[in-house]
């Protein structure tokens, strides 16, 4: 499914060359769910951000359903990440004019969704709990809700690969817990291969493979 | 619930920062309704000089030497006035060199207009026997000529067709309205004939309290009409050549004198203009620099949603446009009103002729106001849009933390 081959990403800081993720190889299949876990600072983010095309690499490459992202055009490349991937962040991630339904609906303005998207939308929306919120917008919405519908937008495209980096920082455990078992049904009901940036034990303890990053480079510690 | 589209999510955000939103519409109004209502207002003038010139049907006006600028402030401002030659001076106008038609002229200022009071009036009496500029619309308009107690009016005279109106004691009968031309020297005025104008002369005597003396003998101006292949500047030469006293005026020197007044106004509004675009292009060139800066890391999730860097590009310049269109509509309408309320007050400062472009130029215009409006808000948005498209999706979202 997600094959990361010697993959290197360098940042130049008051002229010195930092590698952020340091010659970096392995491979996800369909369905899997993996972890990373790393101390901050350690590449984590960044690796993220190379698996899900939103950054290019210094060398090496990515490939996901055999076909090497960065060898696709930009517009080529932003159409499979709205029809393959999405993504949950470790910060409010909401665009604050729009209300719970319509951020959940987004990324379907840019692809071919039909236009009846609100109903899955608002299946989404209850299974995260929130369905009376569906007319409210960020700022009435507390840090926790927000997450919430964030991640029921990561789900409105039906994506093939979910990347979440940190996707239960700052919130409380029971939240975190209906997360982590969305997660699961989204990994098994639906095939959904997860690639998980985690501090969180109980969600590095789902995954299948746990990944340990440092100093940009990535060691297997268990599962694989 | 339908889908999202690019367009909703330009108009939300506008409305998110209203204050900021309001700022640029302003300018973009400022600078539209200026330019529209100076494009009017210019084309107005234009158009009133090309109706009026038409209008006056002679190529060159024969006045007293020592009456000349009395004689031009008649014309372009429509100022009456009263001043008097002898009749010979028509005789030898017509048999100079050059000249096809001539015919004399009565400029008489009345001192009184009881119905009227708020408008000068400005009568002018004309010879029937020879005339050619007021004669050819009474064929046309009254299919009749005009009898000795008739008058025809501009179209700013208060008056209807029927209406009787002394003038220095002796009643006339206003004979028909003639079409606005925008100079006040045809719009403000009563044609009547020359004999008409010698007989009230003389009534007045006895009928007025302000009577007016007028012998038969005497005319205010002579129109001249050129032959083919002669120059009205020339024919004018030969005029003050020949006939010592007279000032001769070319028709194209009316109108170059306008022109000139014209061409100093507009090299004026264009230079303003021009300052306040430059102005405006700045300031919202900077807004949307601000604009995209400050939402660096929506726009990056929204590329990581799958959004194109054209989708990112339309998105700011949808808000762009947005701005121009309503910014240029509110200019329009706002620009438009003051015009009409101050168009008097400018005129008549400027003393220049003014009637509103037809229908077919004013929406030609407006079209041309909405155009700029946009190439505007186009322009100012262009640079922050392609950089904002350009923004690789990571860096976006990590710089806008």
């Amino acid at each position: 499914m997600i094959e990361v081959k010697e993959l290197s990403k360098t940042y130049s800081i008051d002229g010195q060359v930092f590698r952020a993720v340091d010659n970096v190889s392995f491979t996800v299949r369909r369905g899997e769910m993996v972890s990373i876990i790393g101390h901050s600072g350690s590449g984590k983010t960044t690796l993220l951000s190379l698996i899900g095309g939103l950054t290019k690499p210094a060398s090496g490459s990515v490939l996901i359903e055999d076909r090497a992202i960065w060898s696709m055009s930009d517009d080529e490349l932003s159409a499979f990440r709205n029809r393959k991937m999405n993504f949950i962040y470790q910060f409010s991630s909401l665009v604050p004019t729009l209300t719970s339904l319509e951020n959940i609906m987004l990324p379907t303005a840019f692809g071919d969704y039909g236009e009846d998207v609100a109903g899955y939308a608002r299946e989404l929306l209850a299974l995260v709990g929130l369905k009376e919120k569906e007319n409210s917008y960020p700022s009435h919405l507390s840090g926790g809700q927000q997450r919430r519908i964030a991640i029921a937008r990561a789900f409105i495209n039906r994506p093939d690969i979910v990347l979440a980096d940190e996707p239960t920082g700052d919130l409380d455990e029971e939240t975190e817990a209906e997360i982590i078992s969305l997660f699961t049904r989204m990994n098994k009901d639906a095939g959904t291969t997860f690639v998980v940036v985690t501090h969180n034990k109980d969600i590095a303890a789902l995954a299948a493979r746990r990944l340990k990053m440092a100093n940009g480079a990535v060691t297997e510690i268990s599962g694989g | 619930m339908k889908k999202i589209k690019i367009y909703n999510l330009a108009v939300r955000n506008l409305r998110r920062k209203y204050i900021r939103t309001v700022v640029l519409l302003l300018i973009v109004a400022v600078v539209t309704g200026t330019l529209l209502s100076a494009t009017i207002f210019i084309s107005g003038m234009k158009n009133a000089l090309r109706i009026g010139t038409y209008r006056l049907g002679a190529d060159v006006l024969v006045v007293p030497a020592q009456n000349e600028a009395q004689a031009k402030a008649a014309l372009l401002a429509g100022e009456p006035t009263s001043f008097y030659m002898d009749r010979s001076v028509f005789e030898k106008v017509a048999k100079v060199d050059g000249v096809k038609k001539a015919s004399p002229q009565l400029f008489l200022k009345p001192s009184s207009f009881t119905c009227c009071y708020n408008v000068d009036v400005f009568l002018i009496a004309f010879d029937p026997k020879t005339d050619f500029t007021i004669s050819p619309w009474l064929e046309k308009n009254l299919k009749k000529p005009l009898t000795d107690n008739e008058i025809i009016t501009g179209r700013e005279v208060p008056v209807l067709v029927g209406d009787t109106i002394p003038f220095f004691g002796t009643p006339f009968t206003v004979a028909g309205t003639m079409e606005p031309t925008g100079m006040k020297f045809f719009d403000q005025s009563v044609f009547m004939t020359m004999d008409s104008a010698y007989d009230m002369a003389a009534n007045s005597k006895t009928k007025s309290l302000q009577p007016i003396t007028l012998d038969r003998d005497k005319i205010s101006a002579v129109l001249v009409q050129v032959q083919e292949g002669m120059t009205p500047e020339r024919v004018a030469i030969r005029i003050e050549h020949d006939i010592d006293g007279v000032k001769a005026i070319a028709s194209d020197e009316v109108i170059s004198t306008v022109r000139r007044q014209l061409a100093g106004l507009l090299k004026g509004i264009l230079a303003i203009s021009a300052v306040l675009w430059g102005l405006a292009l700045l300031m919202m060139g900077f807004a949307f620099y601000m604009i995209v800066n400050e939402r660096q890391r929506e726009l990056g999730l929204l590329r990581a949603m799958g959004a194109k860097k054209g989708h990112v590009f339309a998105l700011i310049i949808s808000e762009a446009v947005i701005i121009s269109i309503t910014g240029g509509v509110i200019g329009m309408a706002i620009g438009s009103a003051l015009l009409l309320t101050f168009k008097k007050l400018i005129l008549h400062s400027l003393k220049l002729p003014y009637l509103l472009p037809s229908a077919g130029v004013l929406i030609e215009l407006i079209t041309g106001a909405v155009l700029f409006s946009i190439i505007t808000g186009l322009l100012s948005s262009l640079l922050p849009a392609v950089s904002a498209s350009r923004m690789e999706p990571y860096e976006a979202i990590r710089k806008g933390e």
